[in-house]
């Protein structure tokens, strides 16, 4: 008892322990699941400020560069120029052809006092087309940008050459062109429709014409964030923008969460302004959340299956062992008995048997559960003779010769020897129904037995009567008529004690 | 065959159903094209006392007042390598805008291995002598063709002769032509600078019920150009009897000059109510001098300069007469291709190669300042 209690107290903690184990993982990976995405979209906003803002000064300084590369290319090329001795304005242009090709300056020019402009294939009266020419006198460099008619935008680098002289001509200026256009080509973020960058003016006219998100698209900045931001915070970015002053704006538009932070380019008038919808980060960290959390609901599910599986086959692989270990406990127990109830000599069942077998009927007499039994008593002749004659072994041999007749004859009985020489035979249902058959036959072998020498055993038996209280009563009148019978086998010649 | 009959003069009828329909729909669609063209001249949709309007057809006639996508005709030239001189009235924002034309074309001809080189060259202040003596320069110089923006038609005119005479190649373009029976081979440009003027000042007087004083800004002296737009525009005054000229005055091609003679003017008639500017300059200073006063006096003028679209799209000027300046830089250095080859115009050519002028209202300032100068 004490033992089936171990067992399943065994298999009730493995179970309880193993669905524990899996309710914490689950657990546990779900809540590290959800405090990543907390922890990440907590993240996001304070990075993206400092991502964007680290992408327009990138940016920013890739302007700055552009431009301090083609100053210094103006100032070869007009040190290229004066050391040629240019004496014709053909030559000039040749010259000059050559400076783009050899120095990749697109749109290349030089400026007379007159504010004559000179360039590869025309030379023209620029006062009013270009602005910078409007002083009279260059001083230093000078960077703006220009509207040109047609609505394309250009970015004019123009430098002072106040030692240039050609054909003894006095030259105040050489600049360059480059279109807009070619710079937000240098510029361009491979992640488009994501993240958005536009050059503006200090006003918020848009100048590089790229899109600055759905919302503000290509128009002026601050126009389209009227309304949209308070009054104070438009106010202090416009000032910002004027005063080319970094800073940043977020905004909601459309129900999307939009940031945008600016950031002055160095020797322009232009702001860097670079805009990231936070809503497309937190669909994409959400969509990465949701993969990530969807691969591990699975290896949950399959860890959950397999751990079932495992303690399925485990317990399985429990109980047949404990089966097992039952079956050969049952086995030796049966083992012990049979061999604690079984006469060694003969293989009959032995006085131990017999005890327990009378115990076993003389209750079921007590319960009145039993009405055919009859007791066989059983007693070889002259086994003293033979043992003290012959010898034990001879004896052993007379024994075994007695207990084979009887089993032989009492088939349908159990038979047990109770003494040296003395055998009992219960005898129940078709055993007893042919008890008298069977004595006549027996007894008729034990007579001829006595002529040839062999084996004789006298018996005796009785039937259960109603008086009969227990199976010793019946074992009684049988030991009884054992008696009677030997005298009667002693007559008749059969070997016994006293001779 | 009785139903064969009776089946065609059912598809008969129907046809001619469908024919009526369609005829009433297309006169319908004419009569509600506000977009008018007139010698050359394209109203576009307008605002104020114009009638309602299609924006849609506002917007067309808008982005077509300039041509900023030409490709190159078909002609062949003779050789790689060309040199003109052209040169204008005055330095001015007008000639810059014809100068990008010239230079688109001139990047078209460089893609088919042809190079142009040429020269675009003018005074500070507007000058017939300066012209004269340019020209005298041009004609001793190596160019295949001279092109020329009369600066005064009576002055000029006989120096393109005598250059013609000598053998020089000679055309006119922009907005001034050289007077009738000049020997110069063509002229690309605006051709209706009388009709210009005359749509203007009709607009105007339309705008100030057919009643009022107005005043008259002329641009040089003697420019051709000028000078038609001025006659178109006090013929038409002409015509009724409540409108009186109080004032015509030259800028010379000088907003500051404009201004100043808009404030006299404004002294002098306190009740001015129109005033009708000639040439790019004179809308902006007079712009200027009336939002100084206070004035509300009405403004018609010329021309695409942005601080002029400015106040257009403020109202503070009514209407602007918009020229297609790309296409007359683009359609001149074709030409002057042509010419310098020896073509005569004929076939390849006009000899007049006019060029569109579109007047446009409050409504359409945005587009055009958009088209033109990008967003604002």
């Amino acid at each position: 008892m004490k033992k089936q209690m171990t067992r399943k107290t065994f298999i009730l903690t493995a179970v309880i322990g193993g669905v524990l184990l899996m309710v914490m993982t689950i657990f546990n990976t779900f809540e590290s699941s959800r405090q990543t995405v907390t922890a990440t979209n907590e993240a996001v906003s304070e990075v993206s400020s400092f991502y964007l803002e680290a992408m327009a000064d990138r940016r920013s300084k890739t302007i700055t560069n552009l431009i301090d590369s083609n100053f210094d290319q103006m100032e070869k090329a007009v040190a290229f120029i004066d050391d040629q001795h240019i004496g014709s304005e053909k030559e000039l242009r040749d010259t000059i052809g050559n400076i783009k090709s050899l120095l990749s300056l697109g749109r290349f020019a030089l400026v007379d006092n007159d504010n004559v402009v000179y360039t590869q294939y025309t030379t023209y009266t620029g006062g009013s087309r270009h602005s910078f020419l409007a002083k009279e006198q260059m001083d230093e460099r000078s960077v703006s940008s220009v509207s040109i008619y047609g609505s394309s935008k250009q970015l004019c680098l123009a430098a002072p050459t106040p030692d240039l002289k050609i054909a003894g001509k006095q030259y105040k200026a050489s600049f360059v062109q480059i279109d807009v256009s070619e710079v937000v080509d240098l510029l361009a973020f491979e992640d488009e429709g994501r993240t958005y960058f536009g050059l503006y003016s200090k006003n918020g006219e848009n100048i590089s014409g790229t899109e600055l998100g759905p919302y503000i698209a290509k128009h002026n900045l601050f126009d389209s964030i009227k309304g949209v931001i308070p009054e104070q915070t438009w106010n202090e970015n416009h000032d910002n923008f004027l005063n080319s002053v970094e800073g940043s704006i977020t905004f909601t538009a459309d129900g999307i969460e939009e940031t945008l932070c600016y950031v002055p380019v160095e020797e322009t008038d232009w702001m860097m302004v670079v805009l990231i919808r936070e809503s497309v980060i937190h669909d994409r960290i959400r969509s990465v959340s949701e993969k990530s959390l969807s691969i591990t609901k699975r290896q949950v599910a399959f860890t959950l299956v397999f751990c079932i599986l495992f303690f399925g086959v485990l317990m399985n692989m429990l109980k047949t062992l404990l089966n097992k270990d039952l079956e050969a406990e049952k086995e030796n127990t049966n083992n012990f008995r049979n061999m604690a109830n079984t006469d060694s000599l003969t293989g009959v069942r032995n006085k131990h048997a017999y005890s327990e077998a009378e115990a076993y009927l003389n209750q079921r007499i007590r319960e009145n559960d039993i009405d055919k039994l009859a007791i066989v008593v059983c007693d070889i002749n002259g086994l003293k003779i033979v043992n003290d004659t012959l010898g034990h072994a001879a004896g052993d041999k007379l024994i075994k010769d007695a207990s084979a007749l009887i089993c032989e004859y009492f088939t349908h009985g159990a038979v047990y020897r109770i003494g040296g020489d003395e055998f009992t035979v219960i005898l129940q249902e078709k055993g007893y129904d042919t008890m008298h058959e069977v004595m006549a036959e027996i007894n008729r072998v034990i007579e001829d037995n006595i002529k040839k020498n062999e084996v004789v055993v006298s018996i005796g038996y009785s039937k259960l009567t109603p008086e009969d209280q227990l199976v010793h009563d019946v074992f009684e009148r049988a030991d009884q008529m054992m008696y009677q019978r030997k005298q009667q086998l002693k007559s008749m010649g059969a070997p016994t004690r006293n001779e | 065959m009785r139903n064969d009959i009776i089946m065609k003069r059912l598809l008969s009828i129907v046809i001619l159903s469908a024919l009526v329909l369609t005829s009433c729909s297309m006169a319908s669609t004419d009569a509600g094209d506000k977009a008018a063209v007139s010698d050359g001249t394209v109203t576009a949709a307008g605002t104020g006392d114009k009638a309602e309007q299609s924006d849609m057809k506002s917007d067309d006639s808008v982005r077509s007042a300039v041509d900023f996508d030409h490709e190159l005709e078909e002609y062949r030239p003779e050789k790689d390598n060309y040199n003109f001189y052209f040169t204008y009235k005055i330095v001015h924002p007008w000639w810059d805008a014809v100068a990008l034309g010239m230079e688109d074309a001139q990047r078209k001809f460089l893609d088919k291995g042809i190079t142009i080189t040429y020269e675009y060259m003018a005074p500070d202040a507007a000058s017939a002598e300066d012209q004269k003596r340019r020209l005298d320069e041009a004609k001793n110089g190596d160019y295949d063709v001279i092109g020329v923006d009369v600066a005064d038609a009576e002055v000029i005119s006989p120096v393109l002769d005598e250059m013609v005479d000598s053998g020089c190649k000679v055309m006119t373009f922009s907005s001034s032509d050289a007077r009738e029976g000049c020997k110069r081979i063509a002229y690309v440009g605006n051709t209706h600078n009388y009709e210009d003027g005359a749509d203007l000042t009709e607009a105007l007087c339309e705008k100030l019920g057919y009643k009022g004083k107005v005043a008259i800004l002329v641009g040089s002296v003697g420019a051709p150009c000028h000078e038609e737009r001025a006659l178109g525009a006090k013929d038409t005054i002409a015509k009724y009897a409540d409108m009186e000229i109080v004032a015509t005055e030259y800028d010379m091609d000088s907003v500051d000059m404009a201004y100043e003679l808009t404030l006299k003017i404004l002294d002098k008639n306190p009740d001015l109510d129109g005033i009708i500017c000639c040439n790019m300059s004179n809308p902006v200073g007079a712009a200027r001098a009336i939002i100084e006063r206070g004035s509300d006096t009405v403004i018609v003028g010329m021309d695409h300069d942005e601080e002029a679209l400015r106040y257009l799209k403020d109202g503070i000027i009514y209407c602007l007469g918009v020229q297609d300046c790309y296409s007359i830089g683009f359609d001149t250095l074709q030409i002057a291709v042509m010419i310098a080859d020896g073509n005569m115009p004929g076939q390849l050519f006009e000899e007049e190669t006019n060029e569109i002028t579109t007047v446009i209202f409050q409504d359409d300032a945005a587009l055009m300042h958009e088209l033109l100068y990008g967003d604002e």
